[in-house]
Order: C-alpha cells, then sequence, then structure tokens
C-alpha cells in the first residue's frame, strides 16, 4: 500500500557550526526564491504562569529595534528590496523567516543575523506592542470558536503552561517588563538552541558559508538553558456551557493526547485524518452530508513536544447542538468498539500521505518541516520515519489506541442557550 | 513546471452570483455545493473519496464573477480524475432529497458568517457601494430565499450558464501540453442542453458625489471598525488597475507605509490598517478596513482624506514609488511558485479579463511614473466620494 501522491525530497545538507548551530539547506532552483528561517527551541511552553506571552512578545519585538537600527529602519530595509522578515512564537518554538528573490538573500540573512543576536526592545516600542497585543488579546473574544476553544484548552491544560493561548492574557501581558524580555532572550535565543534552515535556489556550499559569515562567530553562553520541567494535567474531564448571543453554537471535543514522542502519536495522526480530514472525511461524511448539522466539521491532533490534545469540532444551530455533540462523540468514541476495515484504513493512509506531500511543495513548507522535526529533537529523518510508521499501522492499532485515548473527553458548548 | 509531481486542474465557470436573477440571490454558491452532490454516472461523495483516498484533495468557491471547481493530485491519476471532475461540473444532477439536506449545511455557512463582524462590515459596504448592482448582494444569499427555491430552478440556471464559451480550465503541473489538451477536449465534450433564456439581473453601478456613511452597531465587538471604500477602474484598464495596487501597497502595506507608519506606529490612534484593490469584471474595488477605539473613528478618517488629497497633489518619491513596486512584483513572484496558486492566477485572469494579462502584471506595474500615480489618486481617491462603513458596539 503506497500513496500515488508522494514528492520526493530535494538533496538535504545538514551541518552544525562551532557554535552548536544547526544549519539545514535543501537547494531547489525551480523558483527564483529563497526561504530562511531560525527556530529556537523555546516557546510560551517554557512560560511560567505569571509570564504568559512572554514569547510572542519577545517576537513581536525583535523586528522593532537593534543595537544598531531602529524599527522604521529594519522595515525600510526589507520593504524597500519587497522581501519578508516576521518572527513568531509558538508552544514549542521561536521563529525568525525571511524570503526573497535570490539576489537579496545576503542582504536580509545579515539582517535577521542581527535581529535574532542583539534586539534592544526599545522602551517606546514595548509600550506600543504591549498596547496592541492588549488589544488583540480582546479581538479574540469576537470570534465565537476561539472563544469556545481557549475555554477547552484551559479544562484540559490545568496548570501546564500549554492552557493559555500564547499571545498571553490581559493580566500576565500588563505585567511584562524590558528584563523579562532581556533575560528571556539571553536564556534562549543562543546558536546551541537554534536550528536554521536554508532552503531554494541557492548552493549549499554558499548557504553554509552565509550562515557561517553572519551567524558563525554568535557565541555560545556558558550556562546551560534550565531543564523542561511540565506539570501534570487535569485527568477528570468536564462539560462547559457557555451562553453568548451568537447566531451558531460551537461544539468542542478534547481528549487528552499524547506528545510527538509517544508511540501513539503516528496513529492518532492517522485517526485525525479519518475523521476529520477533506469532504470524505468521516465527519464530514456523517455529520454535514449526510445530517446537514454543520458547515465546518473537523478533527485536530497538535504535533507537542508535551501532552497534546485530541479536537473534535463543529458549528450547528443552537436547537442542533445536542444532537452535534452527540454525533461528534458517537463517531470517534466508536473506534474503540469497532475495527476499521481495510478499505477504510488505506484509503485514511494515502490521504494522509498525499496531504502530508501537498503540504511540502513550497521552499517555506518543507523548510518549516524539517526545521520543527529538528527543534522537536526528532531529526530531519523523522520526515521519511513518519511516513513509513503511518503505513505500518493495522486497524488493531487504531483500535487500541482509540481505545486508550479517545474515550472521556472534555466538552464546551458556547451559544444562545448553551 | 516539470520538477513538481503535482498537478492542478481548475475549472472557471463564468456562473457567479452576479448572474443571478434578483429572487434567487445565493443561487450561484448554492449549486457550487450541489455540484459535489453528483451525476447520473456518480453517486454523492464518489468523487471526494476517489480523489482524496488517493491522496489528493478537491475543493470550490464562488464569488460574484465565478464558481470554480480544482483539484489537486498526482500528476499519473489526472487521466483518470478529470472526466470526473468534468461530469460533475457539466451534468451534476441535483437530486431533490440532496438539495434539501444541503440546503441546511448552506443555512450554516450563513449562520457562521453572522457571527463574523468582518463579513457582517464587508457585506455592508457592499451593499452601500453597489446598491443597484449584483455586487451588492450577498454570494451566500439569505434564508428565506434559498427556503423558497427549488431543484428545477437551480437545474435551470447550471445549464443556462455551464456552457462552454462561459468556462476556462487551467491545468498546471508536470505534464506535457499534448496529450494534456486531448484529455480536456474529450472530458469537457457534452455539455447540458440550454434551458430558454433565463433573466439574469446585473443591475448598473453608478458614481456618487459625497460621502455615504452608515454606523452599524454590533453584538460581541470589542474593537470599532472603519471601512472606506471608492470605485475603482474597470477592466479595460488594466494598466490603471495595477496603478491602484501600486497606491494600494504604498498607503498600507508592512510598516514603512504611509498610513500605516503614521497611524499605527507614531500617532498609535489604531490596531490594525488594510488596503485592498480587488479586480471585478464589472467594476474594482478600493479599500481601507481600520480596526480602532470607537472615539478615534472621526479623527482616523478625516486624516485618511487628508492624506489620500496629499496624494493626489503631491507626486510620490522615486524611492517610495520603487519600494512599492518592488514589493509588488516579488509578491507577484512568490505567489507563483505552486501548480495551485499558478492555476488561480490564471482562471482568474482569464474570467475578469484574459489569462494572458497575468503574465504583463509585472511590466504593467514598472511602467508607472509618480505622476500617473497622482492623476490616478485625482480619479480614483477622492476625500470629497467615497463610502464609509462603521462598526461600533452595542451601547
Amino acid at each position: 500500500m503506497t500513496s500515488s501522491l508522494s514528492v520526493d525530497r530535494p538533496l538535504l545538507h545538514r551541518t552544525v557550526l562551532a557554535n552548536g548551530l544547526v544549519v539545514i539547506v535543501i537547494e531547489n532552483p525551480v523558483a527564483d526564491i529563497v526561504s530562511a528561517r531560525v527556530l529556537v527551541k523555546a516557546g510560551s511552553g517554557r512560560e511560567l504562569r505569571s509570564h504568559v506571552g512572554l514569547f510572542s512578545l519577545i517576537a513581536s519585538l525583535l523586528t522593532k529595534g537593534t543595537q544598531q537600527l531602529s524599527s522604521m529602519e529594519i522595515a525600510e530595509r526589507v520593504e524597500s528590496i519587497g522581501a519578508s522578515l516576521g518572527s513568531d512564537a509558538s508552544a514549542d518554538y521561536s521563529l525568525v523567516s525571511l524570503k526573497t528573490v535570490s539576489s537579496d538573500f545576503e542582504d536580509v540573512l545579515e539582517l535577521a543575523a542581527e535581529i535574532l543576536r542583539t534586539p534592544s526592545f526599545p522602551d517606546a516600542e514595548l509600550d506600543l506592542e504591549q498596547r496592541l497585543t492588549l488589544q488583540s488579546i480582546r479581538s479574540m473574544k469576537e470570534q465565537p470558536f476561539t472563544t469556545a476553544f481557549n475555554a477547552l484548552r484551559l479544562a484540559m491544560y490545568g496548570n501546564h503552561p500549554y492552557s493559555l493561548p500564547g499571545i498571553g492574557t490581559e493580566e500576565s501581558v500588563a505585567r511584562l517588563t524590558r528584563d523579562d524580555l532581556v533575560t528571556t532572550h539571553q536564556t534562549y535565543y543562543r546558536p546551541d538552541n537554534c536550528v536554521m534552515v536554508i532552503s531554494g535556489r541557492i548552493v549549499p556550499a554558499t548557504a553554509i558559508a552565509l550562515a557561517e559569515k553572519y551567524l558563525g562567530d554568535w557565541p555560545t553562553p556558558e550556562d546551560v538553558a534550565p531543564p523542561l520541567v511540565y506539570p501534570m494535567v487535569p485527568t477528570i474531564s468536564t462539560h462547559q456551557a457557555i451562553t453568548q448571543p451568537t447566531n451558531q453554537s460551537s461544539i468542542l471535543v478534547g481528549y487528552p493526547a499524547p506528545s510527538v514522542k509517544d508511540a501513539a502519536y503516528a496513529t492518532l495522526k492517522l485517526i485525525s485524518t479519518y475523521l476529520g480530514s477533506g469532504l470524505s472525511s468521516r465527519l464530514f461524511v456523517e455529520l454535514r452530508e449526510k445530517r446537514g448539522l454543520a458547515y465546518d466539521v473537523s478533527a485536530f491532533y497538535p504535533t507537542r513536544l508535551s501532552v497534546s490534545q485530541f479536537v473534535t469540532h463543529m458549528g450547528t444551530a443552537p436547537e442542533n447542538q445536542s444532537a452535534a455533540l452527540e454525533g461528534l462523540r458517537y463517531e470517534t468514541e466508536r473506534l474503540a468498539q469497532e475495527t476499521l476495515t481495510d478499505e477504510e484504513l488505506d484509503a485514511s493512509k494515502n490521504k494522509l500521505l498525499g496531504q502530508y506531500a501537498l503540504g511540502k511543495q513550497t521552499n517555506a513548507q518543507l523548510g518549516q518541516l524539517l526545521g520543527w522535526y529538528e527543534v522537536l529533537g526528532l531529526g530531519v529523518d523523522f520526515d521519511r520515519q513518519f511516513q513509513d510508521t503511518i503505513r505500518a499501522i493495522t486497524a488493531e492499532d487504531v483500535q487500541f489506541v482509540a481505545q486508550r485515548y479517545l474515550t472521556s473527553p472534555f466538552t464546551v458548548v458556547l451559544g444562545p442557550n448553551a | 513546471m516539470p520538477a513538481t509531481p503535482v498537478v492542478v486542474a481548475d475549472v472557471w465557470v463564468n456562473a457567479g452570483a452576479a448572474l443571478e436573477p434578483l429572487e434567487w440571490t445565493g443561487m450561484a454558491h448554492f449549486l457550487e455545493h450541489m455540484v459535489f452532490k453528483g451525476t447520473e454516472r456518480l453517486r454523492p461523495g464518489m468523487f471526494d473519496y476517489a480523489i482524496e483516498t488517493q491522496g489528493g484533495f478537491s475543493n470550490a468557491a464562488t464569488s460574484h464573477d465565478y464558481a470554480h471547481f480544482y483539484m489537486a493530485l498526482a500528476a499519473e491519476a489526472l487521466p483518470t480524475a478529470l472526466p470526473y471532475l468534468a461530469d460533475l461540473v457539466l451534468h451534476a444532477s441535483i437530486p431533490a432529497d440532496e438539495f434539501v439536506r444541503e440546503r441546511q449545511v448552506v443555512l450554516e455557512e450563513i449562520r457562521q458568517a453572522h457571527d463574523d463582524p468582518d463579513w457582517i462590515g464587508f457585506q455592508a459596504m457592499s451593499e452601500q457601494v453597489f446598491p443597484d448592482h449584483a455586487y451588492g448582494r450577498p454570494v451566500l444569499g439569505t434564508e428565506s430565499i434559498l427556503n423558497q427555491r427549488s431543484p428545477e430552478e437551480m437545474r435551470c440556471f447550471h445549464q443556462a450558464h455551464y456552457q462552454p464559451e462561459n468556462m476556462t480550465v487551467v491545468i498546471t503541473g508536470g505534464i506535457h501540453l499534448e496529450p494534456t489538451l486531448e484529455m480536456v477536449r474529450h472530458a469537457f465534450r457534452a455539455f447540458p442542453s440550454r434551458p430558454d433564456g433565463l433573466p439574469s439581473h446585473v443591475g448598473r453601478i453608478d458614481s456618487w458625489w459625497g460621502v455615504r456613511r452608515q454606523v452599524l452597531q454590533v453584538p460581541r465587538l470589542e474593537h470599532a471598525r472603519l471601512m472606506m471604500a471608492w470605485l475603482g477602474p474597470g477592466i479595460d484598464d488594466l494598466d490603471a488597475a495595477c496603478g491602484m495596487d501600486i497606491l494600494s501597497t504604498l498607503l498600507a502595506e508592512g510598516r514603512s507605509a504611509r498610513l500605516v507608519r503614521e497611524l499605527r506606529e507614531e500617532k498609535q490612534w489604531v490596531l490594525d490598517i488594510a488596503s485592498s484593490f480587488s479586480l471585478q469584471r464589472d467594476c474594482s474595488l478600493f479599500t481601507l478596513q481600520v480596526w480602532l477605539e470607537p472615539d478615534r473613528v472621526d479623527a482616523v478618517e478625516a486624516l485618511i482624506c487628508d492624506r489620500l488629497s496629499a496624494l493626489a497633489h503631491h507626486p510620490v518619491s522615486l524611492a517610495e514609488l520603487a519600494r512599492a513596486k518592488r514589493l509588488l512584483t516579488n509578491d507577484f513572484a512568490f505567489s507563483t511558485e505552486t501548480p495551485g496558486q499558478l492555476a488561480g492566477l490564471y482562471g482568474y485572469y482569464n474570467i475578469v479579463a484574459s489569462a494572458a494579462d497575468s503574465y504583463s502584471y509585472p511590466t504593467r506595474i514598472q511602467a508607472h511614473t509618480p505622476s500617473s500615480l497622482t492623476a490616478l489618486a485625482t480619479s480614483f481617491l477622492s476625500a470629497n466620494a467615497y463610502a464609509s462603513t462603521v462598526l461600533l458596539p452595542v451601547s
């Protein structure tokens, strides 16, 4: 059984500079584009509860000033050559990424190295970003799904750092100080804690020489980053009813699920595809096509270094919310009782592997995926291993994993008569 | 594109919401849903299952100017899959029971849209800008109209418009021209027979003098919205349209753009500001959208008007122009990396103008000068003739 859609990966070069920076180069001459990213092995999963939003705020300030350049000078340098340079933080890593036409790559790389190494976190820019962040946190309340998802996450994660939105809370962000940013940047933004991926129209030797030129003399601090210890997550599931005057009710069902390093990871990814991915997925066919209960109905299982969650969700008319919750649970939990047919299993594998291949079409997508595997400590070869593991999954594996993980969910219903 | 094993087939049909009779608002979009409900040869869901179990995916979208149906899959699967896609698009059987069931799905889509303040704002603004034209009507339709429609009416709309002169098939990826053309000729040969004349109600677009302003109170709103809109040049003047892209970029694309820099970074009056220029067949539209606190709305609107007047009176510097040109031409290059992006680009251009016009985009951008932009700002971005829609939290 193989997928009929697979994309051969271009040749990949991996090297480690003397200061510990991992550099991965993927030469892909198809388009006149070079994409590069530096992933830092630390994100909101490292935050204390009192400091939620810290890594996100650091990311938004990296491009707002360095020891040599002001915020506007950085913006002008990037925008005047039509490049993009961005920074972001997520649960398990932070990211600086850039994209240029090939001939501009060195200019923007030089700038990216500067913002990574010597951001100045100017007070005025910090004030502005803090205020904008507080407004964005308020914006989340306009979106029913986000409000419901935030409630689900809080219930499922308790004191775990994944429990709160990466952007932070109104209370925590208001309290963050410049010292917090400077100290945390020093602790985690260091070459031996980073992975750089360069992909596109560039010769590997040139790419590595440029990485060496701009990041090779980035010194490695003596001390080591503190060990990562996660608290336990709640084990007793809850139901939350949130009343809001919306037109649709949002229904979310979340099952505590293991990290990417667990043996059940690939199987749960396959179950997520079977249930919730595409127009032929089980939830789509049973709840939308046959019963007309929803427009959006889907499932997701994020790849996480620590405990993850397996979530199914839909939006439905308020009068259908009980049927929707029951339907979502029935279709998922049925997998612990019944075995998938060979056809269902093969179809799901093909779908997952095909979509996986389609998700690696651009330089940026491929670079992101491989860099992410590297910062998760799985290595670039996980790309191949994961696909092999998927191919080997049996119907019994699916049932076993469903019995173990997909039985007692946390649930949220948000709507006018929740 | 020899390096990619992915092929995208994208069928664009000149059968968007603009062709609907007035009392059929929402029909084009509802039909897009029903196309996936099978034909005499394909049971509902069979196509999706076949594509997805081969590792591909399919989807569709509808706007005022078009409906399009696409799939991405492995190149070697194209000969088997293309006839199925063609069969769906050409011979949708629109079964009555599926019609009733799928209508519930579309009504859910409408409910979901009504929970999104930005959708509410955009819809209100469209009605204000195009009060007598189809562009002012919601593509999704309304619950009361959809509940009165029948499968027979939908078949009539389908047969009237899903005809060869209205269709563009785009195929991109690692394929050879001649066999692919042959495949398309074979798959797209038997079109439905045409019903007797079906009236459409596209209406007319009138420019106006003065400021059309509306203020809506929206529940669950955390920030106010200010949306300002101007009618743009037509597709008969693509040079001007490209110039509007430049103006949009230098006003609000990136932190060093004029309005972002002044309003977000320096004065700090807004949470965010974005501009967009959309090329449509009957009339293009230039919009500015601002997220801000309610008590800043008037000051921001006045400042924007002032800055637009400046744009009409003082030529932009060569450096600022060069920056905008480079951003746009690079964006153009960045958006032609995958077969899916290319198929979308060519198909869309062929619907509103012609596919060949997409190639000339970078050249048209490069041809603009400070004085050509001053002229465009004078003609199209008047501070005295525009529409503004303001959304405020319910007080």
